[in-house]
């Protein structure tokens, strides 16, 4: 090979031989599952959470498992060639197998949780890819943005999966594409619908999720080739199409499917002929690709999910053909500029080919499979039910575009005479590279020949299991005489050379135009930095690392707590019933008021220590009138110790310098006073309802005969709770010896 | 009868007296010295007491007329808190050692927490309950402020101590008036009392006050604000206890509480845990993303993972009560491998905190950066790693409940806090070349770092049977 760098050895051949291997299987299955429609394997995984490995072969799945194993070996025998000699080349084959089988996985399950599993994987391994170019913070941010987008999307997919399996009893897809009308009329079939096309719409980039797939184009352009035209966005375009006989068919599904893909199909055309690097042209080919992939999967008639089957083959193979095209052109002269490439046929006669016959499917032009494809899409959409002018029209207005687009890739570079400099000098790409997109040009023009090819093996297969059996594909043509299809055709090839010739003026039209949008890519930054921006609000406010405002939190959120159960309960404390009142009374209370302002208001500490004091004492006294000396004395002497022990504690420490604080706090006097009223109102509710007396009663009945006392508090406290008594006292002389040991320790000392 | 009841008690009684004797002979003899030694006998026997738990424990079994429930969810508990503590305090040993912080009553301390913890999950009485918290706590709050020397650790043991007086008033306050109402302190007969239909006024705002309690226990937002000080504050393998063991013990208690004595009013706490969970998710997910110190993430990391655990207990069903479990269980096992590594992590044999330390850290370590992928991965709940089928759990017991909008609630939380475990990641792979990090020497560690990995991996084939430990184990706590 040219070049004096080392290939890239086993880690260069091994991935090319497992593709392989895996395509020539999946071919060899194309008879079998055209004979027997489906076929399912079943591996038990966690049986207690129907999570199973089952595999499911059908049309559907099939097409899609032949497109990602033979793209997947042809990107694999160019990235060998493209990144040849890179120094990290085992790891970049390794994520790019590892993608290949996860997206393989996602496509062949037949359980919802074990295809979510391979979805997310899907997700981390190309957020690997992307930032496989990690050298520019460009390519960090798209790595990142494409993970989050999609990452977002696959939760709420996940809850919409698990909705689906509770709703139909089970997660296996052969059980869940039996119950469609069940599903659709189910309570949560909203819910479901929601949360599923949120994944879908994110993973295949559907407006106005659309924004992270142009960036993601920073990843090594064979990346792009695999991932973002042929494969992972299209998983979306997969699970919709899986679910299509479940889901689909009511007015949620048809409008929600018809405007995302018909806007999605429609900006990203505009958006392609604004772009001047034609990898980012490319991109924004591949968003309308999907857009009408999935405007068709919104309709029930068997053109448009024909339209589908085929559409969804033909864009797989010019796309990825014309990635690999661009791939070549900018390893070749350095430079993706539209402005600035031009002549390369002479230098680059293959690659001219392959790009003319690629460029020629995408535009649409017979004999290729593209014009059939695009019959198709005309028919599909004039069999819409509803609004087939609103989608003839969009698709129309976008294929012209998409001609266009064509023209300014995969012409013009080649073909229009040289204006500037290139920076480096033109030259045939090598073999591998060219493989590639050689081959799927060619099967392209093939298939246009003899669509009969492509319509025994797949497409028949493939539309029934979109449609649940329910409908026949209809006929894979290139001549089906002068119709209506045929005049959109040939007014779309105007359409499409005039768009071309005022390309230029055109573009700068667009792109003054586009720069005034307003667009999700810009908020993105903006979103990143408010989430940011919200944490380090919250380290400031919640977690100052001041005590005192954690305390304040606390109180605040059990106040709110308390105060939202009375109100959820309606509870409303009475007034008490007050009986006598005696002037002890009047004194007590107003003893603890006092201790409780003085606490409240002091500047000592001491001070505050000794109305607490007070406040205790108050609260022992009241025990003492109602007739509960025991309970008074123990408080007593537990006040006693804690003003002591407390007093000396406080004299160890040092004086803060508090000149910086108010004294007035009225937000802390506010939550004081709410929380105590409260607790207060509760309290007082909470006495309404009878306590529980057994106890009582039993002390009252058994005093006498079995303790032989009268005073039942006297008994309690000497008979039937003497262990208690106990207890309290040991606790009792237990803190007098820690205050003792405290104040002989700390005599006379004072930092 | 008595002897019967002793029997019982057994594990936790020779763990208690096992802790008292060492004390004891280490006071009176060799003192630090005898650290390294303690600390491998303490964790020798945590594993051996799992194993007499886990191997030979049948049925249920009730001691002390219901004060004390020994049954399959005590013992699942019981069997995760004592590896877990094990595990911690063997990674801890030569971390300690080289900042001359091993003293002999680390490992003790921990022991006599352990045996609140076991207390706790077999609490069948709301005086036993109130014991072994407060038995679990004051050794903890000893422990974060183990390092004398260092303000930071100290004012972590205070702000420890002090919001933790603070949530057992709470929870003190809420027994007592459950008891003036229910007429007694057993799980039982609460249950017996709060049952029929109607719940008391004062049952209802006892079950506030110790849901109130028991939140701070768990660290659930917004009664979170302890942890991210303390997480910080503490010596790190401290931290690393806090993050394991205490958590289990916390979330099992709750569990039993809520499903014990109040599982016949459902209804009335199923919300205000949910409403936990979500603040947890959220404030968990949010607050780490501006975090700089590896303690200080995985203090909101945790937060985050005890909403999680927190949504499966708001389910009220069994299937929630079993999800919860597997849950806590995968958490724990995550949570030991990433602080074996975070322990690992120093620069001249300083240790080193700030994420940005990991930049390029896949270049001079990639099998430890992989095994750290891994578990980041997985503490981010992403298929096919075992961190995912915990969520997946959670989420499936949430909406089996009927509580769609909680599951929504932690897809969107998981989301966001995916971000930051991503971040660590990024540094290690993507970042941008810096002075590099020494985490070599010590074999332990890389050991620990990599069997849990191992397990993210590996679980998946089954998840070790744990589910179907923990489905016998909520199967015994809910009917």
């Amino acid at each position: 090979m040219a070049g004096g760098r080392r290939g890239n050895g086993l880690a260069g051949v091994l991935p090319i031989a497992i593709s392989a291997a895996l395509f020539l299987y999946f071919l060899a299955m194309i008879p079998d599952v055209a004979a027997s429609g489906a076929l399912v394997i079943h591996w038990q995984w966690v049986p207690s959470l129907d999570i199973a490995l089952s595999w499911r072969l059908d049309g559907l799945s099939l097409t899609f498992a032949l497109l990602i194993s033979g793209i997947g070996t042809l990107v694999m025998l160019y990235s060998n060639s493209y990144l040849r000699g890179h120094p990290q080349y085992a790891r970049f084959a390794l994520f790019l197998t590892s993608f290949m089988l996860a997206m393989l996985g996602l496509v062949l399950s037949d359980n919802l949780i074990a295809l979510f599993v391979f979805w997310e994987l899907t997700t981390i391994t190309s957020y690997l890819l992307i930032g496989f170019g990690h050298e520019t913070p460009k390519g960090r941010r798209s790595a990142l943005q494409a993970l989050f987008v999609t990452g977002a999307g696959a939760l709420a997919m996940l809850a919409g999966l698990i909705l689906l399996g509770r709703a139909a009893g089970s997660f296996e897809l052969s059980d869940i594409l039996r119950m469609g009308p069940e599903i659709r009329a189910h309570e949560h079939y909203t819910a479901i619908l929601i949360l599923v096309l949120a994944g879908a719409f994110t993973k295949s980039a559907q407006v106005p999720f659309h924004f992270w797939l142009p960036n993601a184009m920073a990843a090594p352009t064979p990346v792009s080739a695999f991932l973002h035209s042929a494969t992972m966005v299209k998983a979306g375009v997969y699970l919709m199409a899986r679910l299509h006989p479940t889901l689909s068919g009511t007015d949620a599904w048809l409008w929600s499917l018809t405007i995302a893909g018909a806007v999605t199909a429609v900006y990203a055309s505009f958006k392609a002929l604004s772009q001047t690097d034609l990898k980012q042209a490319l991109a924004y080919t591949t968003l309308m690709a999907l857009g009408t992939l999935t405007l068709f999967l919104g309709q029930q008639s068997g053109y448009a999910i024909t339209a589908f089957a085929t559409f969804l083959i033909v864009h797989s193979l010019y796309k990825a053909a014309l990635f690999l095209v661009v791939g070549c052109i900018d390893h070749a002269t350095g430079t993706r500029e539209a402005e600035v490439l031009g002549g390369l046929a002479r230098a680059m006669p293959i690659t001219a080919a392959a790009a003319a016959l690629s460029a020629l499917s995408m535009a649409g032009f017979p004999p290729f499979l593209g014009f059939i494809g695009k019959e198709l899409k005309y028919a599909g959409a004039l069999a819409v039910a509803s609004e087939p002018m609103f989608v003839a029209g969009a698709v129309l207005l976008s294929n012209a575009l998409m001609l266009a687009v064509a023209g300014v890739v995969a012409f013009r570079p080649f073909w229009r005479r040289n204006e500037q400099p290139l920076p480096r000098a033109p030259h045939e790409a090598p073999w591998p590279m060219l493989a590639g997109p050689v081959i799927l040009a060619i099967l392209g023009a093939l298939f246009g020949l003899w669509p009969d090819l492509l319509q025994t093996t797949l497409v028949d297969r493939t539309v029934q299991a979109v449609t649940g059996g329910d409908l026949e594909a209809k006929e894979l043509k290139l001549w089906a005489g002068v119709n209506m299809p045929l005049i959109l055709s040939i007014a779309t090839f105007v359409l499409g050379l005039l768009l071309y010739a005022v390309h230029r003026p055109l573009r700068r039209g667009l792109q003054a135009f586009f720069a005034r949008m307003i667009s999700l890519d810009g908020r993105w930054d903006g979103f990143l930095d408010a989430v940011k921006g919200l944490s380090a609000w919250q380290t400031r406010t919640i977690q100052n690392g001041r005590l005192q405002s954690y305390l304040t939190i606390t109180f605040a959120v059990v106040l709110v707590t308390l105060g939202g159960t009375m109100l959820a309960r309606q509870v409303w404390p009475a007034a008490p019933e007050v009986g006598e009142v005696r002037w002890s009374h009047i004194a007590i209370v107003l003893l603890i008021i006092g201790g409780t302002l003085l606490a409240a208001f002091t500047r000592s500490r001491i001070t505050a220590v000794a109305g607490l004091g007070v406040v205790g004492i108050g609260v022992a006294m009241v025990f003492i009138v109602f007739g509960a000396p025991d309970v008074a004395i123990t408080q007593l002497l537990v006040e006693t110790l804690v003003v002591v022990l407390v007093a000396v504690a406080m004299l160890r420490l040092p004086f803060l310098d508090r000149k910086g604080e108010s004294d007035w706090r009225p937000g802390h006097l506010l939550l004081g006073t709410a929380l105590g009223a409260t607790v207060t109102a509760i309290l007082l509710a909470v006495l309404e309802t009878p306590l529980d007396r057994r106890l009582t009663d039993f002390f009252e009945t058994a005093s006498w005969p079995e303790a032989f006392g009268r005073n039942v508090v006297n008994v309690i406290l000497v008979d039937f709770r003497a262990l208690d008594t106990f207890g309290e006292i040991a606790v009792v002389v237990i803190a007098a010896l820690a205050a003792y040991a405290l104040l002989r320790t700390t005599a006379g000392r004072r930092p | 009868m008595i002897q019967n009841d002793i029997a019982i008690l057994a594990p936790e009684i020779a763990l208690s007296v096992y802790a008292m004797v060492a004390l004891l002979a280490a006071v009176y003899t060799t003192k630090d010295r005898m650290a390294p030694l303690l600390v491998w006998t303490t964790s020798a026997l945590f594993v051996v007491l799992a194993a007499w738990i886990g191997l030979t424990g049948r049925g249920t079994q009730v001691a002390f007329e219901g004060m004390f429930v020994s049954d399959a969810f005590a013992r699942f508990a019981k069997v995760t808190v004592l590896l877990s503590a094990a595990a911690v305090l063997v990674m801890s040993e030569k971390y300690m050692e080289k900042r001359g912080l091993l003293r002999f009553e680390y490992p003790l301390l921990i022991a006599l927490a352990v045996v609140g913890m076991m207390v706790m999950v077999s609490a069948g009485d709301l005086m036993v309950l109130y014991m072994g918290l407060e038995l679990q706590s004051l050794s903890l709050y000893v422990v974060a402020a183990l390092r004398r020397d260092s303000i930071k650790s100290t004012e972590a043991g205070l702000k420890y101590f002090v919001l933790g007086a603070l949530s057992s008033g709470l929870l003190l306050y809420g027994c007592s008036l459950v008891y003036g109402f229910a007429g007694t302190t057993l799980f039982g007969g609460i249950i017996a009392a709060a049952g029929d239909g109607h719940t008391p006024l004062g049952l209802l705002f006892g079950l506030v006050f110790v849901t109130a309690g028991l939140a701070f226990k768990v660290s659930a937002a917004p009664f979170h604000m302890w942890t991210p000080d303390v997480y910080e504050g503490s010596p790190t393998p401290v931290t690393a206890f806090f993050a394991t063991a205490p958590k289990v013990a916390a979330m099992a208690l709750f569990a039993r509480v809520v499903h014990d004595a109040f599982g016949g009013v459902v209804g009335d706490w199923q919300q205000i845990v949910a409403l936990l969970a979500v603040a947890s998710m959220f404030l968990g997910a949010v607050a780490a993303i501006g975090q700089r110190d590896i303690k200080r993430l995985m203090a909101y990391s945790s937060i985050n993972h005890m909403g999680f655990a927190l949504m499966g207990l708001a389910a009220g069903t069994a299937f929630g009560v079993q999800a919860m479990l597997v849950y806590m269980a995968i958490y724990v096992t995550m949570n030991i491998g990433t602080f074996a590594f975070i322990l690992s992590m120093e620069r001249d044999g300083v240790p080193v905190v700030r994420i940005d330390a990991l930049n390029m850290y896949s270049k001079t370590h990639p099998a430890r950066a992989l095994a750290v992928l891994v578990l980041m991965f997985s503490m981010a709940g992403v298929p096919p790693l075992v961190g995912f089928f915990g969520k997946f759990y959670v989420f499936n017991a949430a909406i089996d409940a009927g509580m769609l909008w909680l599951a929504a609630c932690g897809a969107v939380a998981s989301a966001i806090a995916a971000f930051y475990y991503l971040r660590i990641v990024y540094y290690m792979y993507f970042g941008e070349e810096g002075e590099a990090l020494d985490t070599g020497g010590n074999p332990i560690l890389w050991g620990f770092l990599m069997v849990s990995a191992a397990a993210m991996v590996l679980g998946v084939i089954n998840l070790f049977g744990v589910e179907g430990a923990a489905a016998a184990a909520a199967a015994t706590l809910v009917n």
